[in-house]
């Protein structure tokens, strides 16, 4: 036993979740009544270990601990066929190993399997890989604690009435299954990067969990490019966290960040790994992406912005992964490159497309060029339509100050 | 996304709600409520009591004035209202169209702001 009060004990057992999840479940097949056991396990750690101390072997205490509720669970609820498949185990000894780091694998593939609800995906990853207790998660996504709790249930009875099996995809659909893992990531990423409003001590913070999930699936596969991309792409955001949010919640732009704010640690391994995807991997959107946010985090001032490089990079991310908004960023990007007259020619060939309808960044886009055109009403206009279609508050309020300010 | 399913009602469309129709209509609710549960969407809701005891507050010459009752009769007031967190405001429509309310008055979706940042590019 280590000395009581050991330090990150939280850290420690969000790093070994996953894989007494996974020893279990490669075990007992029975995905959900593993996630159950170890959960229970993990609580039951995070009581006894700072009273008691850390055991010499925390996670083969925890593989028994969690076998145990395992076994009781069994016999509570099923049949006495059931129960027989496991008996025995109770009094096994367990030895140190080493992580299985393809369970970890197998459990995020199962998580993010496709037969699930994008939200039941993010939370069950959370809950799983992650560690986090549905606590936490509800109050990370805003939502009652029985609201997140139902959508963890919901994905494992998904799993079990679908008999998905705890292991790895078949090597045909392993690449596309990857592509679900990384977009669930991204999403969790994407989540806590657009709605974390300031330092919130009582929030969990997803951006950092999500860096922490990707950075464990990049040491797992680090030859898959968009891996790498990704995880590139959230350092190379995440850096700019606390440039991006002034006094009162106020949003500032990226043109009007105090650059000196910018992580330069992170931004420097997001640099590293871009360059590493982009030269030895095959290409795809999220090194791209990466790319896009290289070239920004590389300026040492927003007027001194390759804006010609950007465009090329977003000509060939629409290419190879269509999507609106994509295609609406490359306008923004050929309006400081071209010109507004230009950038406007850009937006006028995009904007009727209907996966953009309603989207309040078209209008800020326009807003942005019109008044870069010296065309002040128009982009007063604009900036109040834009202003009238966001979710955001702060955005709502930083697009009616520009409004105003025409 | 959040979004908030705002019910209107009036004294007619309770009134049906406790009559003979009533049990079926509050079968619906129940079990649409339930389904919400199952689905991991409803985020919350309530419904209020009757106008009759609201308190309205109006400003005057610059300061607020309490008043009893809603400040005028109108043919439908606010009743209730659900919070969804759902996939997008068509999933949400969907929901307002299957709350039995909705074929005696009238029903809004509305999207729930955020207090987070937006995007900063």
């Amino acid at each position: 036993m280590t000395t009581p009060g050991a330090p990150d004990i939280e850290g420690l057992l969000r790093q070994l979740g996953p894989q007494v999840l996974g020893a279990l479940a490669r075990r007992h097949g029975q995905f959900e009544s593993c996630e159950d056991a170890t959960q229970e396990a993990l609580l039951a750690a995070a009581q006894q270990w700072p009273k008691q101390g850390v055991p010499d072997h925390p996670r083969g205490w925890l593989i028994a601990v969690a076998t145990r509720r395992l076994i009781d669970e069994i016999r509570a609820d099923r049949s006495r066929r059931a129960r027989e498949d496991v008996t025995g185990e109770p009094g096994e000894r367990y030895e140190p190993q080493p992580p299985q780091h393809d369970d970890t694998l197998t459990l995020l593939f199962l998580c993010c399997h496709p037969a699930l609800t994008p939200a039941s995906q993010i939370a069950l990853t959370l809950r799983a890989v992650g560690g986090l207790t549905t606590a936490e998660i509800a109050s990370a996504f805003l939502v009652p604690e029985a609201t997140m709790a139902q959508r963890i249930s919901r994905a494992k009875q998904t799993i079990k009435a679908g008999g998905m099996q705890f292991e790895l995809p078949p090597p045909d659909q392993r690449a596309e299954r990857l592509r679900a893992v990384r977009h669930v990531l991204y999403l969790i990423f994407n989540e806590g990067y657009t709605t974390t409003a300031g330092p919130d001590l009582q929030r969990v913070e997803l951006a950092a969990e999500a860096i922490r999930l990707t950075r464990m699936l990049h040491r797992l596969l680090p030859a898959d490019g968009e891996i790498t991309g990704l995880l590139a792409l959230m350092l190379l955001t995440h850096a700019r966290r606390r440039a991006r949010i002034g006094p009162g919640a106020a949003l500032i732009p990226l043109a009007d960040q105090d650059r000196s704010l910018w992580e330069r640690q992170e931004i420097e391994q997001g640099l590293g790994l871009v360059e590493h995807a982009l030269t030895t991997a095959a290409i795809g959107p999220y090194q791209i992406q990466a790319a896009i946010a290289a070239v920004h985090c590389e300026a040492p001032s927003a007027g001194q912005t390759d804006w010609p490089q950007i465009v090329a990079l977003y000509t060939l991310l629409e290419r190879i992964a269509p999507n609106p908004v994509f295609a609406l960023n490359r306008v923004v990007a050929v309006a400081m490159a071209n010109g507004p007259e230009a950038g406007l020619a850009a937006l006028a060939v995009i904007e009727n497309d209907e996966r953009l309808a309603g989207h309040h960044r078209v209008e800020a886009v326009r807003a942005h060029m019109l008044e870069l055109a010296g065309d002040r009403t128009g982009a007063a206009a604009a900036y109040r339509a834009a202003a009238r279609l966001t979710t955001s508050l702060p955005e709502r309020r930083y697009l009616e100050a520009r409004a105003a300010g025409m | 996304m959040k979004y908030m399913l705002l019910i209107y009602d009036n004294a007619g469309i309770r009134e049906l709600f406790s009559g003979p129709e009533g049990k079926a209509l509050g079968e619906e609710i129940d079990a649409l409520m339930a389904e919400l549960t199952a689905s991991g969407e409803l985020a919350g809701g309530e419904a209020l009591a009757d106008p009759a005891q609201t308190r309205s507050i109006r400003p005057h010459d610059g300061a607020p004035v309490v008043t009893d009752g809603p400040l005028a009769e109108a043919k439908e007031h606010f009743g209730g209202y659900l919070i969804v967190d759902c996939e997008s405001i068509e999933r949400a429509t969907e929901i307002a169209l299957r709350w039995p309310n909705a074929r005696f008055a009238a029903m809004e979706v509305r999207p729930i702001m955020n207090a987070g940042g937006g995007q900063d590019t």
